[in-house]
């Protein structure tokens, strides 16, 4: 008997194999195309724009002309100014983020932990609740909470504890930690509803206890859900505009509003743009070395 | 503390989840020290919950728990001097061998370098040196396995409990381990108490069994008790291959079966009671005539009606008409003989080799 017929027809052999594998892969490239083409035309495009006129000069009325090419927009980021703006803004968005995890940590473990899984769809549809009204609407009505007559004005005077927020750092604060904490909350909950609990029963037969057994086991294991919340909460923390903008009326400049003052009132094109170009390679750096960092403790 | 309390002892144990689920119901038992103890049953009657309560990672509904004489009651289970080998291991992913070797270690408050000796002599134990600093998932299941004994044994608990810990293991490694773990418990002296639903696991494993149904403790005893005289139906037809016949005692030591066929078996039951007549399918041998059978033995007359190959041993079906069929167990060895479907045979057994069963 001999091992094969030359002359039957083969249905599969190498070459065969690798059209099929390049068929395949250029079929997945056709469906991601959209995708592509709307963030290279609408994302990478503009971004590249605002490189390029980082890199402008400025008339005598402050309008950007692309020509006379420097470096000025640039030398400018080491302005005191903007060291305190800068200062001020992380100092905003990472109390932002320390507040909201651990405020949304505990909410998300307590849905995480509801027994039945009806509890648990009800609480998160809550949580998601206040996206289906626009940000700016749900802004201006803390706006009215917090001014004069508002009733968490009227509760502070009652109690003696606060007077009128509004225009004043902790009302930025509070509108953050309100706009945010949803943000927080998803992943973590995504995460601690991930963690296996006979883990955590292992750890108490091992003579942890319960606070032991929670910073050893499910603190750790919750840790993907750390990480993306305050990503998610951290960055537009930073660069909030509406938020500041509102609550914080012209008298807390953060980031977000310093950079469009250089596009409007201050007409400092290129120096808007040397901003941004910079918070951006800052926040792209720190969120890969975070996740890094992150993924191979994970 | 007295001396010679029980390992653990268990009086008028329930498990009561919501209004109407009865997991666990009225449980006494006694485990002696350094026993291996099997508890066996189904899935759902009970077993894993009742292991759970004395883990302390469920609390009895009623009923008093205590190891070593001393009352468990509500402690939590950090505070136990048992620890648990979980089903699925359990393993904590995010730390090495050591790491999860030593974490009972730590949380006790071990100082670090007996924390590291203990830790290093638990992963020989198990044979899993070189591998300390490998994470759980780069290990295969066995591995994970005996990571998981480690982890418990280091403690040198007074008491190890195990939650089909070989459940999820392939049979030949299912095996092995069998035979590990019983050579482990032998070294360390520690009592064991060993949850599957595997009665052959159980059987070569255990010093004693108690067998489990419906939340409820049904018979405890030896492998060899609980094989060769189950106390009832259910442990009859749990353990072991069994078949049964339905018949009436006729008085003391025989009973007739539904065919008229008067039968010498061991029973407890008064004449003219219903019962099921037990048959082991080893415990019967076939003949082609009467005049072969010993004397003093129980003979059956029927045919073949069935044969299927097990490979070591071949299995009849024997049709004895009205009084029902029933198994055959004969070896597969070059002596035998082999009997064709529709073949006339003569069955014999020792009286002591049937028990007669009342509902």
């Amino acid at each position: 008997m001999t091992l094969s017929n030359s002359t039957e027809e083969v249905a599969v052999n190498p070459k065969l194999e690798r059209a099929a594998q390049r068929r395949q892969s250029w079929r997945g490239f056709l469906t991601a195309v959209p995708a592509y083409a709307y963030l290279i035309f609408f994302f990478v495009l503009p971004l590249f724009i605002v490189f390029v006129f980082s890199f402008a000069s400025r008339s005598r009325t402050g309008r950007p002309e692309l020509e006379n090419w420097n470096v000025d927009g640039w030398t400018g980021l080491t302005d005191p100014v903007v060291r305190t703006i800068v200062g001020r803004s992380l100092w905003i968005a990472t109390l932002n983020t320390v507040f909201c995890l651990v405020i949304g940590y505990a909410f998300a473990y307590w849905i995480a932990t509801r027994p039945k899984q009806s509890t648990r769809t009800i609480l998160l549809i809550l949580v998601l609740i206040p996206f289906w009204s626009n940000f700016l609407v749900r802004t201006y009505a803390w706006r009215m909470l917090l001014d004069s007559d508002g009733y968490i004005t009227q509760l502070g005077e009652m109690t003696g504890l606060w007077g009128r927020m509004l225009f004043t750092e902790p009302a930025v604060f509070l509108g953050l930690l309100y706009g945010y904490l949803p943000f927080m909350v998803l992943p973590l909950y995504a995460a601690i509803e991930r963690i296996d609990w006979s883990l955590v029963e292992a750890g108490r037969d091992l003579y942890a206890s319960g606070t032991k057994a929670f910073l050893k086991i499910t603190l750790p294991l919750s840790k993907p859900g750390i990480i993306a919340g305050s990503i998610l909460v951290f960055i537009p923390s930073l660069g909030a505009y509406v938020t500041p903008d509102i609550l914080g009326g012209a008298k807390t400049t953060l980031l977000g509003n310093y950079i469009v003052t250089q596009f409007g009132a201050a007409r400092n094109w290129p120096f808007g743009s040397a901003l941004s170009g910079a918070i951006l390679i800052v926040m792209l750096g720190a969120t890969i070395i975070y996740f890094r960092t992150g993924a191979r403790t994970i | 503390m007295s001396e010679n309390a029980a390992a653990v002892g268990l009086h008028g144990v329930t498990k009561r989840f919501g209004e109407d689920v009865v997991a666990v119901d009225d449980v006494d038992l006694e485990i002696r020290d350094g026993e291996f103890f099997s508890l066996l049953g189904p899935s759902g009657c009970g077993k894993t919950t009742t292991l759970r309560m004395i883990a302390g990672l469920e609390y009895p509904t009623d009923g008093s728990i205590r190891i070593f004489g001393e009352e468990m009651g509500l402690r939590p289970p950090n505070k136990r001097p048992v620890n648990t080998v979980f089903q699925s291991y359990a393993l904590f992913p995010h730390m090495n061998v050591e790491q999860n070797v030593g974490f009972g270690l730590r949380m006790q408050g071990v100082d670090k370098s007996t924390e590291r000796e203990r830790v290093n002599e638990a992963i020989d134990l198990v044979r899993l040196s070189g591998l300390n600093a490998r994470r759980p998932l780069a290990l295969s299941g066995g591995q994970q396995q005996r990571v998981a004994l480690a982890r418990a044994l280091v403690n040198r608990p007074k008491v190890l409990l195990l939650d089909e810990p070989l459940g999820a293991l392939d049979l030949k490694l299912r095996e092995t381990m069998q035979l590990e773990l019983k050579d482990i418990q032998k070294n360390v002296g520690i009592t064991f108490i060993y949850v599957t639903h595997d009665q052959e696991e159980a059987l070569t494993m255990s010093d004693r069994i108690g067998v489990m149904n419906e939340g409820k403790l049904v018979q405890v005893g030896s492998s060899e008790d609980i094989y060769e005289s189950p106390a009832n139906m259910f442990v009859a037809s749990f353990v072991g291959d069994m078949s049964f016949l339905p018949a009436h005692v006729v008085e003391s030591g025989s009973v007739r079966l539904a065919g008229g066929e008067i039968v010498q078996s061991k029973t407890d039951a008064s004449p003219g009671t219903p019962v099921t007549l037990s048959l082991r399918p080893e415990k019967l041998h076939l003949f082609a005539d009467v005049s072969e059978v010993p004397p003093d033995r129980n003979i059956l007359k029927g045919s073949v009606a069935r044969r299927t190959f097990y490979g070591e041993s071949l299995f009849y079906e024997v049709d004895i008409g009205a009084s029902g069929s029933f198994d055959v167990r004969v070896e597969n060895l070059p002596v035998m003989r082999r009997w064709e479907v529709g073949d006339e045979v003569v069955v014999d057994f020792h009286p002591e080799s049937a028990t007669a069963l009342a509902e």
